[in-house]
């Protein structure tokens, strides 16, 4: 029985489960990571999704098309990244209090839209939604192992891959992410070298609202087409996390967020068979990233005190 | 200081005047958005908004259940407020609520005393033992490696909810109903009510004097100052010579205690068995938002969480007759009210006008 679980954690299936899982939160860590790199917090990843996904099911519902349902959950994402930085930066909010206000209450909120519209609080199930569908890639999905990997994902995750490779172009290759990785490298120099910080600052937290909405969409216009409480289910956070681990890396930063898919992977595996607790394993990626974090930080405070490096 | 300066300041340029106004105006704003949002939904809003404000006056009964239901709430409030105000983002209290349950429930469960006077007590100290240590986890890890508590402190909530789960299908599991929940409390573990008509039980004493002691601690004591000073200055704090460590594990500890509290106090009073997912749950986030509209004071904590209780209550009242408006309603005005109190530069320009027409008075005599 152990072998079998074990065998089947080298299959095919069980990657393309993980890369299936890994959409979400890489979108959620590049939401979190692209404000980090602008010297600002938002820690409301989780509601961001949250909203984004419930307004991706009644902009699809009552639009009759999925694309445009995309467009509403995009316009919703971004609008809650422009309130953030309304309170955070025009009227003095702290902007870690917010985030932990709206993650909070984004649940109730949520569940208030959808008993307007479906007089239901639990799911949308009721509601006949168009959703996104899965692309085959001729020629390329005739391609051994790769092949699969490559073709019939659903749409949402080739637009993650793409911007996954225009954000690194954008931050890396070009002036505008220069100043903006400069704002959060040291703002009051930004500053001097006559950079518009917070402007920039605006602008990295609305492409964050827009990341964090598609990855709210990936989980409710795919597959199950449906907004249910609760959803989101901590990986807003996990994006969060991966980008505290990232340290600012880049390719860390993926990396981290796909570990946390494959734990993902993990637990749904295991918890389909009976010799693990059920109720154990479901807490198998929340003690990853726990134990990711916490590593990640010990290491960087032993780095620290040998003085190799200097503190940030 | 003289006689003069301690006359009663009640112009607007006195802090605490303009934080009393800020706080009406927020409120003020919140209602007239609940009431056109009712406007939106309701077919007779005007009716739908005084039943919420009115309510839970309206049978004894409502008001009891106000009564019982918020204490839970304040001392979560109250937990989150101590973190918050000395500058800790731990958010860990609601996996707290969680697992302190199941101490709750192994000893409600146990015929360990057959007195009724002792068994509660003792349920609520196995729960406030149990998140006073399990509580320090996120905030060592911040004090001594920079851990990103948040994060660790949320996806320990998720942990401690499986674990739970695990621990009460292993040890406390009931055969009777299809879902996972702990056997039913002895009766002897009941919290008895003092005057049974408003549901006044000894836990509300209890958090009366929590609360005096934690305003008298935060505000009269030096480990209070120090809290304060941590978090309203950190590199301060640490300057004038204060341990952030030891500061921090003591602060996560009380907050920790005050969860595992709150949590028995929940399970004994709204339930006569546990289920770990649906008992003690959300309970620890709503604290969060109690403490920010309490600004952290624990007086304020304690007046929000029974405001909010109340329109929680008087929101499910109007369900009974108007099914169009979701209680979820109350949510709206607690999000309002939060984004406003916590702006510094709301109605700041309003305030600085006033200043300079005092100021220019002054020059003038």
């Amino acid at each position: 029985m152990l072998s079998s679980i074990f065998s089947s954690l080298f299959t095919m299936n069980f990657l393309l489960t993980a890369i299936r899982l890994a959409t979400p939160i890489l979108f959620a860590s590049i939401a979190a990571f692209i404000t980090a790199s602008a010297g600002i917090v938002n820690i409301a990843v989780e509601s961001i999704m949250t909203f984004g996904a419930l307004a991706g099911i009644l902009g699809s519902y009552a639009t009759g098309s999925a694309w445009l349902g995309l467009m509403i959950g995009l316009v919703v994402g971004v609008g809650v990244a422009l309130l953030i930085a309304f309170f955070s930066m025009k009227l003095g909010a702290d902007p870690i209090l917010i985030g932990i206000a709206l993650n909070t209450f984004a649940d109730s909120l949520a569940i208030f839209f959808l008993y307007l519209v479906t007089g239901e609080k639990g799911t949308s199930a009721s509601l006949h939604t168009p959703t996104l569908s899965k692309v085959t890639i001729p020629f390329i999905e005739k391609i051994p192992f790769f092949g699969k990997i490559l073709s019939g994902q659903y749409v949402l995750t080739y637009v993650c891959w793409i911007l996954l490779i225009i954000l690194f172009i954008m931050l890396y290759k070009t002036p505008l992410g220069m100043r903006l990785r400069a704002c959060g490298l040291n703002s009051d120099a930004a500053k001097t070298a006559g950079i518009n910080v917070r402007r920039i600052q605006i602008f990295s937290l609305i492409l964050s609202g827009f990341f964090a909405a598609l990855g709210g969409m990936y989980l409710s216009l795919n597959s199950i087409h449906l907004f249910s409480k609760g959803m989101v289910s901590g990986q807003g956070w996990m994006g969060i996390a991966a980008n505290g681990i990232s340290g600012g890396r880049y390719g860390t930063l993926l990396l981290s967020a796909f570990i946390f898919a494959v734990f993902r992977a993990f637990s749904i595996i295991f918890s389909q068979s009976t010799i693990f607790p059920v109720d154990l394993v479901g807490a198998v990626p929340y003690f990853a990233v726990f134990f990711f974090v916490t590593i990640s930080s010990i290491l960087n405070y032993l780095r620290i005190k040998r003085g190799n490096v200097e503190e940030k | 200081m003289t006689k003069k300066e301690k006359k009663l300041n009640l112009s607007i340029t006195n802090p605490r005047v303009f934080d009393a106004v800020k706080l009406l105006c927020a409120l003020l704003i919140a209602l007239v958005i609940t009431f056109l949002v009712l406007c939106l939904i309701s077919k007779n809003p005007v009716k739908a908004f005084f039943t919420i404000l009115t309510g839970p006056l309206s049978k004894r009964r409502y008001f009891g259940a106000v009564i019982e239901s918020f204490i839970p709430y304040a001392f979560a409030g109250l937990a989150a407020g101590i973190l918050f105000k000395s500058g800790a983002f731990n958010l860990g209290a609601e996996g707290i609520y969680i697992i302190s349950g199941v101490s709750v429930a192994a000893v409600a469960c146990s015929s360990i005393t057959t007195s009724g006077f002792l068994h509660p007590i003792l349920c609520v100290l196995a729960a406030a033992v149990t998140g006073g240590v399990l509580m320090i986890i996120p905030s060592f890890l911040k004090a001594k490696f920079g851990t990103n508590e948040m994060v660790v402190s949320l996806m320990l909530n998720s942990i401690y909810l499986g674990i739970s789960m695990y621990l009460i299908r292993t040890f406390l599991l009931t055969k009777t109903t299809s879902t996972i929940g702990s056997k039913d409390y002895l009766p002897t573990a009941k919290i008895k009510y003092l005057y049974e008509p408003l549901r006044i039980s000894p836990a509300f004493i209890l958090l009366i004097i929590v609360t005096i002691v934690l305003y008298l601690v935060m505000f009269k004591t030096k480990l209070g100052y120090q809290m304060r000073l941590a978090g309203a200055n950190p590199k301060f704090a640490e300057y004038s010579g204060i341990s952030a460590f030891k500061l921090a594990i003591i602060t996560a500890a009380m907050a920790g205690v005050l969860a595992g509290t709150g949590s028995a106090i929940q399970l004994l009073t709204q339930s006569s068995f546990y289920q770990p997912d649906k008992t003690a749950t959300g309970i620890g986030f709503s604290g969060m938002l109690l403490a920010m509209l309490g600004r952290n004071n624990p007086i304020g904590i304690v007046v929000a969480s029974f405001l909010i209780k109340y329109l929680e209550q008087g929101a499910s009242v109007l369900y009974f007759s108007d099914t169009s408006v979701p209680s979820e309603i109350v949510a709206i005005v607690e999000g309002i009210i939060i984004l406003l109190i916590s702006s510094q530069y709301f109605l700041r320009g309003f305030r600085e006008k006033m200043l300079l027409k005092e100021g220019l008075k002054k020059d003038a005599k």
